[in-house]
């Protein structure tokens, strides 16, 4: 039976994280961490789940988290950290970092010998992505050091958890999925669809997976055996443009749009973004899952329709 | 911890009723969890079976919807496309698109929609403006890997254009080929996107292991930018080979189907390459061709050649040699210059032919 605590489940997939874990009888108990009062959708889950307001890009939150009587009574074994995911189409704009947040949390987590795995959800993003990349990308893909500090700082909170997996006695798991696609239709962390216009005569292919097979991912991740770094994708690719048109045509627009449309095609046209752009807005890839398939079980299971007529976004069951 | 067994309806403070039964209604939670298991790709070892017991199901699915394209059938591209596309040629196409299966795009950005607009246009330039002839049909394999492997002229790559064309309306299994195209052409804008929707890839060994995995025809040009390079008295002297599709082809089981392309080398003749120039542009060549730069970019279009396209018998290099001759440079060089030998002597075939049919 397995205690878990869980980072920033104030997010849309922690809700389903959430929800799983407490269905899951493996899992005895859970201590969810957000930075705002307690989430709506928790209550009905209190008798399994307990909640801990606190800030982790603060040391001292941290510390005085991992010494709380709520923390000792639950003592859990296994940590799934989560960053602070925000749905593109209602949150404009950057992305907190969450680096100091993954190292200051892995750090008091690593001096806890009870607590065995930990498990960071982290991005594809962190690949780079060059134009003669190949088309679907491995987790041996060079990571993109270079990118605007946004995805920089998920390479590095990425980095930082590598760092711990060669350790016997911590065993840390990193899963990497690309965008991210909600049941309500909304898409999760994905820089490609965030921020302006995409550059002028391309249109990169954006590998997706539905919330439930990412938090599925994440089960198999915790229960399983196998730490390391895994790709977990579904089986769409979908081009920029079309998820971009979807996800405009469910949105009010905004007046000011017109103003950053036409801004961003002048500077395409003068070429003032080459060098704050990163790569993954020029140059798409999908995801090899097959390391996730063969070591943690991981098959999607949902499918992403994309409805021509009305924009809409579905995931669907694919049995 | 609540205490209760597993499985059991929980949760008294949602009205008595396990929300996972109570959405679908029908099937306990125990039944789902022990349903929750991963179907293995075929030919693929599962994977840990304790990890996947484990793993409960998240939730009842979602439920089935009618799939649909993302870009609708509406627009006047398809609209002329169903004009300039007979029947029968559409019921080609959708035979060699069956294996893309029910998604709009392929895991390479192949879309089935751009394929047919562009099937369209391109059949006209087949048939009324290069004219192909083609033959050896039969040789190409109705299903399974397979490379195609020709010989490379002109600016524009029309030569790969006219064998995709020409397989898919011509071949007696029509099939969609994938061809490998230059690096540099992904950081060429839109046409990296046309390229890319109409099933081309971006030469990289990682994407021609996964085309060949996934059972394609791929068409290869073994002599990379060095066949479009070529001025125009080395016209048809093929130019020396890389060696990574005969690597592959041992290692995927893949045929090689030699090809030979007329026509292509005539289409643009170089007269000279303005190597400075190319160089500060990052572009393989900057031709000086009778019609380029002088007219403009129109100069680059070719000319209405008659193009000749042959399918020659497959090389089986898999079944004579195991996969550890891939560590073995001089053996591969050597099936290389077989496969090279045979374009050659295939291409300098249908030249005579040709001149002779002009006397």
């Amino acid at each position: 039976m397995r205690r878990v605590l869980v980072s920033h489940v104030d997010s849309r997939l922690a809700r389903r994280l959430i929800k799983a874990l407490y269905h899951d009888p493996q899992v005895e108990l859970v201590l969810g961490l957000g930075t705002g009062p307690v989430p709506g959708y928790l209550k009905p889950y209190r008798d399994k789940c307990v909640y801990q307001r606190l800030d982790l890009a603060r040391p001292r939150h941290v510390l005085n988290l991992f010494r709380s009587e709520r923390f000792l009574r639950t003592r859990p074994d296994s940590v799934i950290h989560l960053p602070p995911l925000r749905d593109v189409r209602r949150v404009p704009g950057k992305l907190p970092a969450g680096v100091a947040e993954t190292r200051y949390l892995l750090e008091e987590c690593k001096q806890r010998a009870e607590i065995e795995r930990f498990v960071h959800l982290s991005s594809a993003f962190v690949y780079r992505a060059e134009p003669g990349n190949a088309n679907v990308v491995s987790e041996e893909q060079v990571l993109d050091f270079d990118a605007v500090s946004e995805i920089r700082a998920w390479v590095d909170a990425d980095l930082t958890c590598q760092a711990e997996l060669k350790n016997p006695e911590f065993r840390v798991t990193i899963l990497r999925p690309p965008t991210i696609v909600t049941d309500a239709g909304g898409v999760l962390q994905s820089p490609p669809l965030e921020g302006p216009e995409a550059p002028l005569g391309f249109d990169p292919m954006l590998a997706v997976v539905s919330e439930r097979d990412l938090a599925r991912a994440l089960l198999l991740a915790l229960h399983g055996d196998c730490p390391g770094i895994y790709n977990i994708a579904g089986r769409q690719v979908f081009p920029r443009s079309v998820l971009a048109r979807a996800l405009r045509d469910s949105a009010p627009r905004a007046f000011p749009r017109l103003f950053s449309s036409a801004a961003s095609f002048a500077g395409q046209t003068l070429d003032l973004f080459r060098g704050a752009e990163s790569g993954c807005r020029r140059y798409g890839f999908a995801l090899d899952t097959q390391r996730a398939r063969v070591c943690l079980g991981f098959e999607p299971q949902y499918r992403i329709e994309i409805h021509g007529s009305d924009g809409r976004i579905d995931t669907v069951a694919l049995r | 911890m609540s205490g209760q067994a597993p499985g059991a309806p929980r949760a008294a403070h949602l009205g008595g009723a396990d929300p996972f039964r109570a959405s679908d209604g029908t099937v306990p939670y125990l039944a789902r969890l022990r349903e929750a298991r991963v179907r293995p790709t075929p030919g693929e070892a599962p994977g840990d079976p304790s990890a996947l017991a484990a793993a409960p199901d998240l939730g009842p699915p979602v439920p089935e919807v009618a799939l649909e394209d993302p870009q609708p059938r509406d627009s006047w591209f398809d609209r002329v496309a169903g004009l300039l596309l007979d029947r029968d040629e559409e019921r080609r196409l959708e035979a060699a698109a069956a294996r893309l299966g029910a998604g709009a795009y392929d895991r390479l950005g192949l879309s089935m929609q751009t394929c047919r607009r562009t099937l369209a246009l391109f059949k006209l330039l087949h048939r009324y403006y290069f004219r192909v002839e083609s033959s050896g049909h039969a040789q190409i394999p109705e299903k399974g890997s397979a490379i195609l492997a020709g010989n490379h002229g002109g600016l524009l790559p029309f030569d790969a254009a006219m064998a995709v064309v020409d397989v898919c309306l011509r071949a007696e299994s029509p099939r969609l080929v994938r061809t490998i195209v230059e690096r540099w052409v992904g950081s060429l804008p839109f046409l990296n996107v046309f390229y890319s929707r109409v099933g081309q890839v971006i030469g990289t060994r990682e994407n021609f292991r996964e085309l060949l995995r996934g059972q394609e025809l791929v068409l290869v040009f073994p002599e990379g930018v060095d066949g479009i390079r070529k001025r125009a008295a080395d016209r048809y002297v093929l130019q020396p080979f890389h060696v990574g599709f005969v690597e592959e082809s041992i290692r995927n089981r893949a045929p090689i189907v030699p090809v030979a392309f007329i026509g292509a080398d005539d289409q643009a003749p170089i007269l000279y390459d303005v190597k400075p120039l190319a160089k500060l542009l990052q572009l393989p060549v900057f031709p000086v061709t009778p019609t380029f730069p002088l007219l403009g970019p129109l100069g680059l279009l070719p000319y209405p050649v008659r193009y000749e396209i042959e399918y020659g018998e497959p090389f089986r290099f898999f079944e004579e040699h195991p996969p550890s001759v891939i560590g073995n440079p001089q053996a591969v060089r050597e099936m290389v210059e077989q496969v090279r030998g045979r374009i050659q002597s295939m291409v300098d075939r249908r030249l005579r032919a040709r001149r002779g049919r002009e006397r």
